[in-house]
């Protein structure tokens, strides 16, 4: 009994202990719905009365038929029906002929159908892939052994007439002949129902039938192909795990699916069952030693090196990096003994990627550049460029440099159409741009990445567009609109983000962090500090220098500024630990206010000309605007305005060309302000207004800046600004609507500690 | 714990119920209840011609069905089981009624088996399904709302839900049929694989009988809580069940299982003796004699079960390790492999063969077989230390990490996992987590007594001159407890190095002992002369007092005295041998 009781799980395909998938070229066999798809096209070959339209359209459908996982009869014919709804009909009506005949149809159908072998004249030829696909299946037919061709044959009896009970109910609603039949079935179809509910797919499955390996394989590219390219479109992870789990439950050779297995987990972020598949997977494969004249050992030696290099990247993807750099170390040593420099060289980038993310400079990235193009490697070649020009972006190396090095990239990539590559490229450019603080050419890079058409061969309807390039691309962009005040606009680019890049996904921290920063600015602006404050913990959770920054901005305006201060000297420290300049400038910028609080301004002259020094040692101009706004600020306070007005010449240009809607405002309420003081010193009269018309329009301007981002407050100060000019102005018209509209704007807002005037 | 059920007083009274049982399942054919329940019955003293039960009531149905039934059986001995159902398809009596469903059942089964290899390609094998399940199912779930099921019936409803995967509610009809017919062994048994872990069987209620001490019996030496096992077994036997093999077979396992060697061996020997044509756990037995390397004994056992039945799962296993043992290790892969086309389900087979293919150096096919075993049974420890050993012969230390980790969590207690994990850390110079590791495995209870020396090695390594010195005192303490002294070569570095700690230490009656006893060892000899000489003039130079360097050798003082014994760690409370 026990003998019977174990099913027989030996698996023929073994010699010498390792399974070798298809030793016997089983890919394919023939099934039901095989029979019927020959059926079509042995009547596409016979029939004479298709149209030239609807044969077109048959022949885009053949490939997707035969490549797809079986159908139902209803399906197919449904699917067929579409096309041509009359070769729908035959088809249904030789099928039902051989169904309902003997087994001696089929073994007819199986004699008479159009060998492409022997016939010349045939219409498809036999390597073609209809003619492949014939081949295969007579070949897959004569091999069938008397009793396989028997439940072949009831199989397809089968596959008929549960097509024929789908349909008949609906044809004839509420028959009453067959009704004791169907009541003897009833209490197993109740069972069944019950069972239905236990496990659902189990059923699903089965109607779909077994795939064949062929089919298996297609679903596993396919697959695959979507997780890269699109992620949305693949079947979602708990079902594409339960369809993995039943294809390797019978097969587990399959190694292919463990692959798609750590891929699946991958997405789930979940460590246990990718490292389990991935290690399964290389368990299991077995490279075919035939490919080159390397032996068998040399192929096994081959998959251990990928496969320590491909643990080395789960961890890396997971954060692991002591444990990525163990993995990688053992990679390049096992390369090294076997003299691989291709996979040596897959390994340097990943040691340059890890050094990266542990924060530590490296000279790695040049060398590897210089091997990969030796190897011929164009993609780990652009990629270290790439790599490169992220490097000297931030180091500060000049412009042209760069630009002309993603030039250079760039050409590489259109020529081995690497359109991954390009994505990233331009992302790049996008973000380089950004960062010297030029907001237009960004945007136009950023548009250009986002209509430039994917240079992969169109598939499955997708384009290649959730990688991490569109990821930045979209993120910046909707940064750069909230800037502008568009926050609708902004909103709904990241309404699109959150739509594409699910929050479970790789990327999704990206948009998620760019969202926090732009409501956090909102409400900053709109002087909500508690709201602001309770974004702070969502930023931290996300970049932790970014989060202490803010904290501090928030510390800033709530007056504390005792622990504004401590904030911001740990954040600028640890700044200047991890070369992070941008960061750092901004830092000292924010510490020079804090003095300016304290009216300390003298004090806060060598942070801003440090500050200045250094954004422009690096090149980011807008930084260094900002730097020079504050520096003029200083010194207005300072009581040198004319100096502060020289200087502010310079920054002035820029901010009004690239700056957001803020920094706009703000820099022409310290014109203004500039210039009331100056009046004041004018020798004559007339001179003297002047001077205080112009500062009146400068204040006017500003004010429509600072409503376009719904800083009431600031606007507020204009209004009384504004008030007091046209007072001494003698305008007492507009004295009063400033003075009215001043009114208004104070009783809506509490009244803050900061003065206006020690703000800039 | 060991407390039985009070029936054990009147073992008449069990004997009686046993012959009862036989009969019932003999004519259920249901072989291997009636094969457990007799071998049982054969410990027990024979019954006088009087007390023999009489035999089971005769009803009116089944005098009606007597003629069927009769026929049916015939047709069932001789696994015709589709024509047993056919003529058994009217009858109404309970007998004929459970043999018929069970006909039905095992010709699904072996047509699902026919199937199999007759199958069209891999993938499709998944989908040959016995069709008869499903009507099976729904036949006996009627019967089985309606109360009309008996033991027998509950047993098949059970079992047909179990190949259906349905296993909750397989588990509850197991548990019903133990109630309706508690001598029945084979629902106990199925109960036995469903049942994961303690907590599953502490929440079910089982009937109050003899037999289900049986049952916790086995189920605990499947659980591998040896200990309580073994207890269970020992009150058995003392209660009167001294001769049944199957107890002795049970308890030989148990001891294999927590390596006590010769309590098992033993146990097997006497097995051998009260039943030479035993084939059953023979390869354990085998397992035993390779790890004692007693080639003689398991040349006789793999001769003598070849003679008995060559085609045995268990004799090719037995001859493959007789053939891995005289390092013939290419037939001994196919006889492992023999085994496996017997039955692909045998695990140890798959783990063995895995093994030879490493001895082989066919680091590829050895992966494989592992995997292969892994795939069968995921909880097999032995599988996954294979794989993690291959990978560490192919030079890849971290990788094997994983695998070294997976055995250790299956068997948290054993040593030898926790070793290899430690030697792979010291690969990936981890010397910290190396010396965990090692130090678990000292605390766990180290086989190969060679934790407590890495372990000195890695602590020299760290530069702390004190932890060596511990681990070399406990070292030196165990190996002369135990009296073996195969190791020279570590005991005379633990001996030249506590040498020249203590002699660092300015403790030279210490440091002389020691001294001495390097001298005793061919590849210290030199160094500990030297040091003695140099202990004698740094005491001529400082103290006058020369002692005596002729002491006798005893260790007590060397360990009581000034080593600073490192303090127990809570780890050790709970060191108990796995």
């Amino acid at each position: 009994m026990a003998s019977v009781h174990e099913s027989l799980y030996f698996n023929p395909m073994m010699t010498n202990g390792v399974v070798h998938a298809n030793v016997f070229g089983v890919k394919d066999w023939v099934t039901p719905y095989k029979i019927t798809v020959l059926m079509l096209l042995d009547e596409m070959t016979i029939s004479t009365s298709i149209t030239l339209l609807d044969r077109r359209r048959l022949n885009k459908l053949i490939l997707p038929l035969l490549q797809s996982p079986d159908m139902t009869l209803s399906q197919l014919i449904k699917t067929v029906e579409d096309s041509c709804p009359q070769l729908a009909y035959t088809v249904h009506l030789r099928l039902q002929l051989m169904a309902d005949g003997e087994l001696k149809d089929m073994e007819h159908f199986f004699d008479m159908l159009p060998s492409p072998f022997n016939e010349t004249e045939s219409e498809a030829h036999k390597t073609s892939v209809v003619g492949l696909f014939m081949r295969h299946m007579v070949l897959a037919y004569n091999k069938l052994s008397f009793s396989q061709v028997y439940k072949l044959y009831t199989a397809l009896q089968q596959y008929y007439q549960s097509y024929e009970r789908k349909d008949s109910p609906a044809a004839e609603p509420a028959e009453d002949t067959d009704m004791e039949l169907t009541n003897t079935e009833e209490l197993g179809g109740k069972m069944e129902k019950e069972e239905l509910d236990l496990e659902p797919s189990d059923d699903e499955v089965s109607t779909r039938g077994p795939l064949s390996q062929k089919q298996a394989e297609y679903f596993l590219a396919q697959q695959a192909y979507l997780l890269k390219n699109d992620e949305n479109k693949a079947l979602d992870p708990a079902a594409l795990q339960k369809e993995l789990n039943n294809m390797l439950k019978f097969n587990p050779d399959f190694a292919e699916a463990h692959y798609l297995s750590y891929l699946n987990s991958m997405r789930v972020q979940d460590i246990f069952n990718s490292t389990d598949s991935l290690l399964h997977y290389f368990d299991r494969l077995i490279l075919p030693g035939g490919d080159s004249k390397s032996n068998g050992d040399e192929g096994c030696g081959r998959s251990l090196r990928y496969a320590a290099l491909n643990l080395a990247a789960l961890h890396c993807r997971f954060g692991h990096y002591q444990q990525a750099e163990l993995a990688l170390q053992e990679a390049i040593r096992i390369a090294q003994e076997s003299n691989d420099h291709v996979c040596l060289q897959h390994c340097l980038s990943w040691l340059y990627l890890l050094e990266q993310m542990k924060g530590s400079d490296s000279t790695l990235t040049e060398h590897a550049v210089k091997m990969a193009v030796h190897f011929c490697l164009p993609y780990l070649a652009s990629l270290g460029i790439q790599s490169l020009v992220q490097q000297g972006a931030v180091g500060g190396k000049t412009a042209n440099k760069l630009m002309d090095a993603l030039k250079d990239t760039d050409l590489l990539h259109w020529k081995h159409s690497l359109s991954e590559l390009i994505d990233i490229s331009i992302a790049q450019k996008t973000a380089i741009w950004r960062m010297y603080g030029k907001s237009t050419m960004a945007l136009q890079q950023a548009q250009v990445l986002l209509s430039m058409n994917s240079l992969e061969p169109v598939n499955l309807g997708v384009q290649q567009n959730n990688s991490e390039a569109f990821a930045v691309a979209l993120c910046h962009l909707s940064e750069l609109h909230a800037e502008q005040g568009l926050f609708a606009a902004a909103s709904e680019i990241l309404k699109h983000l959150r739509e594409r890049f699910p929050p479970h996904s790789q990327h999704a921290k990206l948009w998620m962090l760019c969202d926090q920063k732009i409501q956090f600015d909102r409400a900053m602006n709109d002087g909500k500090y508690h709201m602001a404050d309770s974004l702070v913990v969502g930023i931290a959770a996300l970049s932790k220098t970014e989060g202490l920054y803010r904290k501090a901005l928030v510390l800033k305006a709530q007056n504390q500024t005792t622990e504004a201060y401590k904030v911001l000297q740990r954040l600028l420290l640890y700044c200047e630990k991890i070369k992070g300049t941008e960061m750092t400038i901004r830092v000292m910028l924010s510490l020079a206010e804090l003095h300016w609080s304290s009216s300390c301004h003298a004090v806060a002259l060598p942070l801003l000309l440090r500050s200045l020094a250094v954004s422009r040692e690096y090149h980011l101009q807008y930084l260094a605007s900002e730097c020079i706004l504050h520096l003029a600020f200083s010194q207005l306070m300072l009581g040198i305005p004319e100096q502060a007005l020289n200087i502010l010449h310079m920054a002035i240009e820029p901010i009004l060309a690239h700056g957001a809607l803020l920094d706009k405002g703000r820099a022409m309420l310290l014109v203004a302000k500039c210039q009331i003081v100056t009046a004041s010193s004018e020798p004559s009269k007339q001179q003297k207004t002047q001077a205080l018309e112009v500062a009146v329009q400068n204040l006017e301007e500003a004010g429509t800046y600072f409503t376009k981002v719904d800083c009431k407050e600031r606007v507020r100060d204009i209004y009384y600004l504004q008030a007091r000019l046209y007072h001494s102005l003698g305008k007492t018209a507009e004295r009063n609507k400033c003075a009215m509209l001043f009114r208004q704007h104070n009783q809506e807002l509490p009244s803050q500690g900061v003065p206006l005037i020690t703000r800039l | 714990m060991a407390a039985l059920s009070s029936q054990f007083a009147d073992l008449v009274e069990i004997k009686k119920q046993l012959t009862v049982i036989i009969a019932l399942c003999r004519e259920r054919g249901l072989m291997h209840s009636v094969k457990w329940a007799s071998e049982l019955a054969f410990a027990l003293d024979p019954l006088p011609m009087n007390e023999l039960p009489p035999p089971p009531p005769f009803t009116e149905e089944d005098a009606q069905d007597l003629d069927a039934y009769s026929l049916a059986k015939s047709f069932f001995d001789l696994k015709e089981y589709d024509r047993a159902a056919y003529f058994l398809r009217g009858c109404r009596s309970q007998k004929a009624y459970f043999l018929y469903m069970y006909s039905r059942y095992l010709s699904g089964e072996k047509k699902k088996d026919d199937e199999t290899v007759d199958s069209l390609g891999p993938l499709e094998k998944g989908q040959v399904k016995n069709e008869s399940l499903r009507e099976l199912r729904v036949e006996l779930s009627k019967k089985h709302k309606a109360r009309e099921l008996d033991g027998f019936g509950l047993y098949l409803y059970g079992v047909v839900l179990r190949k259906l995967d349905l296993l909750k509610e397989a588990i509850d009809v197991f548990v019903e049929a133990t109630h309706c017919l508690p001598l029945h062994w084979g629902a106990w048994l199925e109960l036995c694989n469903l049942v994961e872990n303690k907590e599953m069987l502490k929440s079910m209620s089982f009937p109050d009988t003899w037999m289900k001490d049986f049952f916790l019996a086995h189920i605990y030496t499947e659980m591998q809580m040896i200990e309580e096992a073994l207890q269970k077994y020992q009150s058995l036997i003392n209660v009167g069940f001294s001769k049944s093999t199957y107890i002795i077979s049970q308890i030989a396992v148990a001891y294999h299982n927590i390596r006590d060697i010769d309590k098992a061996l033993s146990m097997f020997n006497e097995l051998r003796e009260q039943d030479p044509y035993r084939i059953e756990n023979m390869d354990t037995f085998s397992n035993l004699l390779y790890v004692r390397t007693m080639k003689p004994e398991l040349s006789y056992l793999a001769h003598n079960l070849c003679d008995i039945d060559k085609y045995r799962v268990e004799t090719c296993c037995v001859i493959g390790n007789y053939y891995s043992l005289r390092s013939q290790h290419e037939k001994a892969a196919l006889y492992f492999q023999r085994a496996l086309k017997l039955n692909p389900r045998c695990l140890g087979a798959w783990t063995l063969m895995g093994h030879e293919y490493m001895e082989m150096k066919n680091t590829s096919a050895a992966i494989q077989a592992y995997r292969h075993a892994i795939e069968v049974n995921k909880r097999d420890y032995r599988a996954w230390y294979g794989l993690g050993q291959t990978y560490e012969i192919l030079k890849m230390p971290f990788y094997c990490l994983y695998y070294y980790r997976r055995a250790h969590q299956l068997r948290p207690n054993d040593s030898r996992m926790l070793v290899a994990l430690g030697e792979c850390y010291e690969k990936l110079n981890q010397l910290v987590e190396a010396t965990k590791c090692y130090w678990r495995a000292y605390s766990v209870g180290d086989v190969e007594r060679m934790a407590l020396v890495k372990l000195a090695k890695l602590h020299e390594q760290l530069n702390e001159s004190d932890h060596p010195a511990q681990c070399y005192v406990i070292y030196i303490k165990e190996i002369f407890e135990c009296g073996e002294l195969m190791e020279q070569v570590e005991l005379s570095t633990a001996f030249r190095y506590l040498g020249q700690y203590y002699f660092k230490n300015k403790q030279y009656d210490d440091a002389s002992i020691c001294a001495q006893r390097c001298c005793n060892y061919n590849d210290a000899r030199e160094e500990g002369k030297s040091l003695l000489r140099q202990i004698s003039q740094v005491r001529g130079q400082g103290e006058t007092s020369s002692s005596d360097l002729s002491l006798p050798f005893i260790f007590g003082p060397l360990s009581a005295k000034n080593t600073p014994v490192r303090r127990m760690s809570p780890l050790n409370l709970s060191s108990v041998t796995p």
